[in-house]
């Protein structure tokens, strides 16, 4: 039976933790308060050892919170972060997205700096500023940043902030065997896309839109093992996914995976999600990491980035290559499905009040394949951070 | 005259726009039927982010046709794709019996739901054209996008 506009209205029959607000991903109030409450404090992948290989590399980094950072692999061989921006008049220090320089210098009054943050020229300084302006003082702003778990680079805002350690716990020891080994990026792709950042990290919490996915279907649905996957949730709003044997010789035109991965069994996958919205994804030959970056409520720039080992032959980096392109590139066969999905949700959700109204985390199947706790768990977490439940963000009367 | 040495420029041209023209009509069969047995297709990128250049399709016969074959069974975005290309060099090579072209691509994408065409990617197309008997075919075809923000992406390729 359809429902008049008082029934569409009306709160699920479930309970709190069960359902979801949709102006959580359409508010502009809350989406502000999302980056200063969430984003400031939280430890964000930047980027990845291997693009920043040599000493004086640097890697520019659009932080969620929506600062403009900078990454540079120093001369001692420590990666350090800063705002990338000059401190005379606040220009974009490092204008290319990557490159090697032993000084940073902003085009627009050759101000420079080392790799350590240090001002270490002003141009005709003595003529203009005499003796009142300490090099000291316009230095840049250091980023607390530390490398961890697979050689990611991992920022944050908060001086104050518990270490990364703290902050990840155990969510990624399920991946600890398998990114022991040097890894590189082979595949980096932004994806800008109408809708909210945490509807991309949802999609990524719950296997039950395997439906959506034809090549998931008949690979792992139908396959044994696939409803034996279990979700773990951890501290802090991560939950991980536990593996099985994906058989894609089901596929039309597919074959068992040519290569493997250390530790992992013959068409094993894993998946562990990292609050606010990073996401490691180990499927047999290939990783993918996203990272959202909110840029609106309804807009979201995800970084997509497949690596591969380091010390991979030429024929096993192809393969890799080519199995992360058959389901995850540009043209692969579950990327675009997936991001078809969580655009049509920003489509349904951009007049908030009147469209969609609730959004459904109600399965629970004993924290299997298609419950939907690990949605419950990141909500939970995010209550926690912004002090606004997830299923009523405005204190409204039941 | 050898089949190769009978063939035009305009022959070669037309060829390639025939791979365009069919793709944006969904063609598959008549795509396929542009190239010759052994093809190698291909997209490739530059990621100033990483410094790498980076290989977004790599296939062969069989992969194109498995690619077009299992379509039906995906959810796909069904706004159309309108591939517009310019051929800018054609060097023809009787003795070897191939051209090499090189062209420019722009790919825009309209919206079912109203009609609105947006670009959707740049880059450069670089064909190899046997012209051996049977009139010339396309062997390899590497496309080099400039655009690397490919929005929700596509599963049928340029």
């Amino acid at each position: 039976m359809s429902r008049n506009a008082r029934a569409w209205a009306e709160r699920p029959k479930f309970p709190p933790t069960h359902y979801v607000d949709t102006r959580l991903y359409t508010d502009p109030e809350i989406f502000e308060e999302e980056r200063r409450k969430i984003f400031d404090h939280t430890w964000i992948i930047a980027c990845h050892e291997s693009e920043l290989a040599a000493p004086y590399d640097y890697r520019t980094f659009r932080h969620p919170g929506g600062q403009n950072l900078v990454v540079v692999r120093g001369d001692d061989q420590v990666f350090r972060a800063f705002y990338n921006i000059c401190p005379h008049r606040g220009n974009v220090l490092v204008q290319q997205p990557a490159g090697n320089a032993r000084a940073l210098t902003c085009i627009f009054h050759a101000w420079t700096f080392d790799c350590r943050g240090s001002s270490t020229g002003i141009a005709r300084r003595k003529e203009g500023f005499q003796d009142r302006l300490d090099a000291a003082d316009v230095g840049l702003r250091a980023v607390r940043a530390t490398v961890g778990y697979g050689g990611f680079v991992w920022v944050n805002l908060d001086d104050e902030a518990e270490p990364l350690a703290s902050f990840i716990g155990s969510a990624l020891d399920i991946l600890a065997p398998h990114i022991s080994a040097p890894l590189e990026v082979f595949h980096y792709q932004q994806v800008v896309v109408d809708t909210n950042f945490k509807l991309w990290h949802d999609t990524n919490s719950e296997f039950y839109h395997d439906y959506m996915h034809y090549f998931n279907r008949v690979t792992g649905m139908q396959q044994p093992g696939y409803f034996e996957r279990r979700y773990t949730p951890f501290a802090n709003g991560h939950a991980s996914v536990g593996s099985m044997q994906v058989q894609y010789d089901r596929y039309d035109g597919s074959s068992e995976r040519k290569v493997g991965w250390p530790g992992l069994a013959p068409g094993g996958w894993l998946l562990v999600d990292i609050f606010p919205g990073m996401t490691f994804n180990l499927r047999t030959s290939v990783i993918r990491v996203d990272t959202v970056i909110p840029l609106a409520p309804n807009k979201v720039l995800i970084e997509l980035r497949g690596l591969g080992l380091a010390g991979d032959t030429a024929e096993e980096r192809a393969a890799r290559v080519r199995d992360h392109n058959a389901i995850w590139g540009p043209f692969g066969r579950n990327l675009h499905e997936d991001l078809l999905g969580v655009r049509g949700q920003g489509k349904a959700m951009r007049d908030g009040s009147t469209g969609s109204r609730w959004v459904l985390h109600g399965r629970e199947e004993d924290n299997t394949i298609h419950d939907e706790v690990g949605m419950r768990h990141y909500y939970a977490t995010w209550s926690h951070f912004m002090g606004r439940s997830a299923s009523n963000p405005f204190g409204e009367a039941p | 005259m050898s089949v190769a040495g009978s063939v035009t420029r305009t022959d070669v041209e037309e060829l390639i726009y025939r791979t365009f023209l069919t793709l944006d009509a969904r063609d598959f069969e008549g795509y396929l039927a542009l190239w010759s047995p052994d093809l190698h297709y291909s997209v490739r990128a530059f990621s100033p982010e990483i410094r790498r250049d980076m290989v977004w399709m790599d296939l062969d016969r069989s992969g194109l046709e498995t690619l077009f074959r299992t379509l039906g069974r995906h959810n796909s975005d069904p706004s159309p794709l309108t591939r517009h290309a310019t051929v800018c060099t054609v060097a023809l090579d009787v003795s070897r019996q191939q051209a090499t072209v090189v062209s420019a691509l722009q790919v825009f994408r309209t919206e079912l739901d109203g009609g609105e065409t947006q670009l959707f990617a740049v880059g450069k197309v670089h064909d190899t054209v046997t012209l051996a008997e049977g009139g010339p075919r396309l062997r390899a075809r590497e496309i080099r996008l400039e655009t690397r923000r490919l929005g929700i992406g596509s599963h049928i390729p340029f």
